[in-house]
């Protein structure tokens, strides 16, 4: 399949994915019931799309494009609210979190559809291994070069998304010590990493044309990569996130993201360089290890800070930008995380209060349910 | 010579050898395990089954290697398992699923009364006396807790079809424990014409049955709260407050599936929090509920089976099409699909053998019933030992909602 043109798209607007975990309300673990549920939500009009996804106890939301932060807010608590709904009455809980913390991946169903099950076949134990829960920020773009350039930007924002949202810190029953373990499974993935590093939509051709010439990639879906383009939709498509624990935080992550690359290309604060990514790993090796207290090399200064503190200077920068697009509401949900703790850390103090996993997972599904 | 054998060898028994009736027991006991695992390997057939065939074996009915009654010999193991079941059960049921969705309670309802209905229509048409059709008729309406709990921790089953197959369960269950408790006291009016105690007998019973099950989730609320957060402690705090659940309700004379389904239901709610235990609270209760299957195989009546075989026949087939029918009627309102709905109504086909027979006990204060409907009763309960578990186990798995 040749590379798709790059669709016009009004820049700077905001689509977002969450994939979301559906649980038993007996035990809170993971409950098969995908096509359950997407039966009762397809009776009623909704906003957004409820899509499934690889494994039978997952579920991806999305929402429309949207112009801004308020708007995208909105409308992800209507489709939460539509999502409830269904869920209450059909007997299933639903959570954030970008793992669930004790399931056992070999108990995993493969969602039956050609992609998934095709999936399955090629990449074995890893298919059932990615029963973990991401967000998916788009980011509109005016073109395609522009999109590259904004893509290679975003790779020193990389860091702090991650450690935003992170919210995996616990896999198949114990602590991985890690804030988002969530990672390390899309790392296995042969086609995962970054983008190459070209600028022009024209030079990204010649790329993605060698790579289908060697029968490796099929299509752009093929590439696991932390930031992709997507033509079709026009836009950049961050994946590194963490599903966050409600949704109020997935938006604000999105109104963050959407505030930063107002600033980048209206003050274009600094030119990509394919040296940035001297760093990049262990930059996001730091993210997902710590959280907000990782440590930050700058790939030009080669200063050392730590996320969280790169993170409030960062919003000091674009505080004007979040201003004109309305995100003040997401910049201001952002430094309270700062205080309050990412996710990860919300997941590990109920469990050191708790001392039982279910329960921590069904007070997940409570604040899901509940907002902030 | 022979003076100076006997001095040597006095330690040894008599000869010829006599066994102890438990030897037989046990044998029964290593049978049952080895035949559950035979029945495991054709992927068709539960372990359950395996227990109750080698009951039926060596039961009165066949090889008979057991004297007396195997029901009231092993009445202590029987209730204990019996109630790990129906407490398991209550712990399996969200109230708050019948707030969401209302449907549910609709057909439960539907699928209970047309099951009344059947029953009481078919024994009827056999000459059997209104009072006492009705009576069996409410008994059938329950499905077989334990096969029904049992089966689901065989298959590790979860999903739509096992969350409704449970609260179906339950809700008729109750339907029945407190429709028999009523017609008891329908019973003593016509059958001893006192009219105090047909009110009183049922009152009785509902609130003996409420406050024990009760005071259980209460007491152990505040046991709970007392010992912290050590959820593996639960397990045995939870068997000990079940066996003494059952020797209360025996005490206290009211029958034990009510206190304790309420009790797994009240703790559920009232705690919040998921409870963790291993299925039947570990191998202990495993072993239990194992005997019980023997057991209850043992006494599987199989001189009625063709004393009362058209009338137990159609008896099964009514009720199993009732149940069906009811499920189907509101799977579209209620969220099912029809396939779902279908493994539902068959998943709830069987019928418990074990809380029949001790209905019967209770029921037993009044001959008349026992002459003129035990053989139809007892016919059907042989048929459904045999087919309900089997039922249920292949419904769970058609939907998909095993994890072998």
């Amino acid at each position: 399949m040749p590379l798709q043109a790059f669709s016009q798209s009004k820049p700077l607007t905001l689509g977002v994915e969450l994939e979301l975990q559906l649980l038993s309300t007996n035990t809170y673990d993971l409950v098969e019931s995908a096509e359950d549920l997407l039966r009762i939500v397809g009776r009623r009009d909704h906003p957004g799309e409820i899509k499934p996804e690889m494994t039978r106890s997952m579920i991806e939301i999305s929402t429309s494009v949207q112009s801004g932060y308020q708007s995208l807010l909105g409308e992800l608590r209507d489709i939460r609210g539509a999502l409830l709904e269904a869920a209450r009455f059909l007997n299933i809980a639903i959570a954030g979190g970008g793992t669930h913390p004790f399931q056992h991946w070999g108990e995993r169903k493969i969602f039956d559809a050609p992609r998934f099950n095709h999936l399955s076949e090629l990449y074995g134990y890893l298919a059932k291994q990615f029963t973990i829960f991401g967000q998916h920020v788009h980011i509109g773009c005016s073109g395609p070069d522009e999109a590259l350039r904004l893509l290679h930007l975003f790779g020193r924002y990389i860091p702090q998304f991650i450690a935003l949202t992170a919210s995996s810190p616990m896999v198949q029953g114990f602590d991985t010590q890690f804030d988002s373990a969530r990672l390390n499974s899309v790392f296995s993935f042969p086609l995962s990493g970054r983008a190459p590093y070209v600028l022009s939509w024209t030079d990204f051709g010649r790329f993605y044309n060698k790579m289908t010439g060697t029968g490796v990639v099929e299509s752009m879906k093929d590439f696991y990569w932390d930031i992709r383009p997507k033509p079709e939709y026009g836009t950049i498509e961050i994946r590194v996130c963490d599903t966050p624990l409600t949704v109020e935080k997935a938006a604000a992550l999105a109104g963050y993201v959407q505030s930063i690359a107002r600033y980048l290309l209206v003050e274009a604060p600094f030119r990509p360089d394919e040296d940035d990514y001297l760093v990049y790993a262990f930059n996001r090796f730091q993210a997902c290890r710590f959280g907000l207290d990782g440590q930050l090399v700058d790939p030009r200064t080669h200063e050392r800070i730590r996320i969280g503190d790169d993170i409030v200077d960062t919003l000091a920068r674009i505080e004007q930008h979040a201003i004109e697009l309305g995100a003040e509401g997401a910049c201001k949900a952002v430094r309270d995380s700062l205080a309050a703790g990412n996710d990860a850390q919300w997941i590990r103090q109920r469990y050191a209060a708790e001392k039982s996993l279910p329960e921590v997972v069904r007070q997940q599904s409570e604040f899901w349910a509940a907002g902030k | 010579m022979k003076s100076d054998l006997t001095v040597q060898f006095g330690f040894l028994p008599p000869w010829p050898l006599e066994a102890a009736p438990s030897l037989w027991l046990a044998v029964a006991l290593i049978a049952a395990v080895l035949a559950g695992e035979l029945f495991a390997r054709t992927a068709w057939l539960p372990r359950m089954s395996g227990y109750i065939l080698t009951g039926l074996v060596v039961g009165p009915g066949m090889l008979a290697v057991t004297g007396g009654s195997p029901i009231a010999d092993w009445r202590l193991v029987v209730e204990l398992a019996l109630g790990i079941l129906l407490f398991e059960l209550g712990t399996l049921v969200n109230l708050r699923w019948l707030g969401s969705n209302r449907w549910l309670v609709v057909s439960s309802l539907l699928e209970a009364g047309l099951s009344f209905g059947a029953v009481f229509l078919i024994l009827r048409h056999f000459g059997t006396p209104s009072a006492i059709a009705a009576t069996a008729a409410t008994i059938t309406i329950a499905t077989s807790p334990s096969v029904v709990v049992r089966i689901a921790a065989e298959l590790r089953a979860r999903g739509q079809v096992t969350d409704r197959l449970m609260l179906h369960t339950a809700l008729n269950s109750i339907y029945a424990a407190v429709g028999v408790n009523l017609m008891a006291g329908v019973l003593h009016h016509e059958f001893r014409g006192s009219t105090l105690e047909a009110v009183l007998y049922p009152v009785y019973l509902l609130c003996g049955s409420v406050l024990v099950g009760t005071s259980f989730a209460i007491v152990f609320r505040r046991v709970e709260r007392w010992l912290g957060n050590h959820e593996e402690v639960l397990s045995f705090l939870l068997l000990g407050m079940i066996a003494l659940t059952v020797s209360v309700s025996a005490t206290l004379k009211v029958p034990p599936l009510l206190p304790l389904l309420l009790a797994g239901i009240v703790v559920r709610h009232i705690r919040g929090r998921p409870l963790v235990y291993p299925p039947h609270f570990g191998s202990a209760g495993a072993v239990l509920i194992i005997v019980m299957f023997v057991v209850s195989g043992m006494s599987v009546p199989l001189e009625q089976l063709m004393q009362g075989a058209v009338v137990a026949g159609s008896l099964v087939l009514g009720r199993f099409l009732a149940k069906l029918v009811g499920v189907l009627a509101i799977a579209g309102p209620s969220g099912a699909s029809w396939r779902q709905a279908t493994a539902l109504g068959v998943g709830l086909a069987p019928m418990s053998g074990v809380a029949l027979l001790l209905t019967l006990d209770t029921a037993r204060l009044f001959p008349e019933f026992g002459a003129a409907v035990e053989s139809a009763l007892l016919g059907s309960i042989v048929m459904l030992e045999l087919a309900g578990p089997v039922m249920t186990f292949a419904a769970l798995r058609l939907a998909g909602e095993a994890n072998q």
